[in-house]
């Protein structure tokens, strides 16, 4: 093989191999910590009692802020 | 924490004004503590899009006026154009990714940005690199290597501060307060840990250490595709996930689909960059694991745009009130188009007729500016004036904004891509020479094309001067307010 091939190789192991490996072993942690479980909760993760659903979090600044904020 | 709306009763509760006064304070204080470093990385992403704008603008008026500027070296096409990617990619695009990601990651993280100042500096020192790149690339020391244009004397200042910016992500991470994970903090982490990767890999076997021949295509590929895909488009999506939900104030769609796409992203993303060598000089079996691994992305593609357009379905008459909206949701759809479109132009068959031509510049610029720019600008104009305590000063700025950037990409992309289909077709036809003036031919038959590229190029240039100007008129807003506070300390303002 010559030397330039080897870079391809490293390229290749580096690319399908390790970074395929690290994601695999996020997967694992994510699995064993329970990141799967209850995904409705995690989708809601992002509300609060400040933002919470049902509330548009912007509008147009010319747009009353206050208006059709809330919907059912 | 609360999972939704309180109920009536909890809301008569001294215990729920608690809670609500507590979140308050608590997002107070993360926008705060992000502050100062939010307005240095989008205050320069904002000089860097202009300086950028006006560049490209400058190579597009070049390839139909070759006249044009062209006695000075500095100016002459092959400097310009390389100057323009670096400003847009790594000045403008990559400050308002980091500034984007650090204040996601405090958000979902819930914590504020601890010591800041290590931020700032690394935020000074990623634009002094970035200045200095684009300095010796206009002085004539580019690489020439795609993607990688800035000369070896700039390049470890950019990687110092990147991977001191990504560590800072990574604390934040460390001591969150929110335990669950939000798929865009994935994202945002995958991101973080693949450009330090990618960038020190290529820089050791391109700039550094150089290999020669066709692996130096084999690298710069695998380079170039990467930072497209494994670090401006996680970014992307973790904004689409996180923006469209909070502004809309409905969850995604189906989390679980949000989760399949994210993972498979991550699988098969970094095989993709052969497909660039189709046809080259290189073993045949890797240009086809990457064209395979190509195809394979519309797993993520289709997940990720089935929650993004699902989760606005019935949501689409609220586009009209919100500024936000109207730029996610627009690179959302374009993520979708672009991602599939560039799965099309990975196959060999097709890759034959469109490499080489403009059709490539249009699905670059479908990907990097319909998709990732208009993200960054609607995250920029979300995340402004929660930082600032201040409201946008004019609405028509911004529809200005949104108007000028949105047809003028469209009035970009869509001639471009049939135009560069056009030339691809001509190129292999043996009839059709190469340059002939007064008959058709592969140069003369662009040239319609390129002239309304030109003209999207002074519209999109509009766009980007009203966002200035609503920026830098939002920050002197700011600052006079911040002057008047210390002025009078104990009266309460804004």
């Amino acid at each position: 093989m010559r030397p330039d091939m080897s870079v391809v190789w490293i390229l290749f192991v580096s690319s399908v191999i390790v970074l395929p490996a690290v994601a695999l072993l996020a997967l694992r942690w994510a699995l064993r910590n329970g990141e799967f479980k209850h995904l409705q909760k995690t989708a809601l993760s992002i509300f609060d009692e400040e933002e919470p659903v049902g509330r548009m979090t912007d509008r147009f600044p010319d747009e009353p802020q206050g208006s059709q904020a809330h919907e059912p | 924490m609360s999972t939704g709306s309180p109920s009536i009763l909890r809301s008569f509760s001294p215990a729920y004004t608690e809670d609500v006064a507590q979140q308050r304070a608590l997002l107070a204080e993360i926008d705060t503590s992000c502050r100062g470093t939010l307005l240095l990385f989008f205050g320069a992403a904002v000089v860097w899009l202009l300086i950028g704008t006006v560049f490209g603008l400058t190579a597009s008026l070049k390839l139909h006026w070759p006249n044009f500027l062209a006695d000075t070296a500095w100016l002459t096409f092959g400097r310009v154009r390389p100057a323009h990617l670096n400003a847009v990619a790594f000045g403008f695009a990559s400050n308002a990714a980091l500034a984007v990601s650090l204040w996601l990651l405090c958000r979902l993280c819930r914590v504020p940005l601890m010591h800041a100042w290590v931020a700032n500096i690394a935020g000074v020192a990623w634009n002094l690199g970035v200045a200095i790149g684009i300095a010796g690339i206009l002085a004539g020391d580019s690489t020439g290597i795609e993607w990688l244009e800035i000369p070896g004397y700039a390049s470890p200042l950019l990687f110092v501060s990147y991977a001191l910016i990504a560590i800072w992500g990574v604390i934040t991470f460390r001591f969150r307060r929110e335990r669950r994970l939000y798929v865009s903090q994935w994202y945002l982490l995958a991101a973080l840990f693949c450009f330090p990767w990618l960038y020190s890999v290529a820089q050791i076997l391109l700039i550094l250490e150089p290999v020669r021949g066709v692996v130096q295509a084999a690298v710069n590929w695998w380079f170039g595709h990467n930072v497209l895909g494994l670090w401006f488009t996680p970014i992307g999506i973790a904004a689409i996930y996180y923006f469209i939900p909070k502004v809309l104030g409905v969850p995604v769609y189906k989390y679980s689909l949000s989760l399949i796409g994210f993972w498979s992203l991550a699988l098969f993303y970094n095989w993709n960059g052969m497909h660039h060598l189709v046809g080259g000089p290189l073993p045949a079996w890797l240009i086809t694991v990457s064209i395979v691994a190509s195809v394979m992305m519309t797993i993520p593609v289709v997940t990720v745009g089935l929650n993004h357009h699902f989760t606005m379905w019935g949501h689409f008459h609220k586009l009209k009130h919100s500024p936000v909206l109207r730029f996610m949701v627009f690179g959302g759809m374009s993520y979708t188009v672009t991602s599939l479109h560039g799965v099309l132009l990975s196959l060999r068959s097709v890759s034959e007729v469109t490499h080489f031509t403009h059709s490539t510049v249009a699905h670059a610029h479908t990907g990097m500016y319909a998709f990732f720019t208009m993200v960054m600008f609607g995250a920029i104009y979300y995340i402004v004036p929660r930082i600032t305590q201040l409201a946008w000063p004019s609405a028509r700025l911004i529809r200005i904004h949104f108007w000028a950037s949105a047809l003028g990409i469209l009035l970009y992309i869509v001639p471009l891509a049939i135009g560069g289909t056009l030339q691809g077709m001509a190129m292999i036809n043996p009839d059709v020479p190469f340059l002939a003036p007064d008959k058709y031919s592969v140069v003369t038959m662009t040239l319609p094309y390129l002239k309304v590229r030109s003209v999207s190029g002074f519209i999109i240039l509009v766009g980007h001067l009203a966002f200035a100007t609503s920026f830098v008129w939002i920050v002197a807003r700011w600052l006079k307010a911040a002057r008047h506070r210390q002025a009078s300390p104990t009266t309460s303002h804004v």
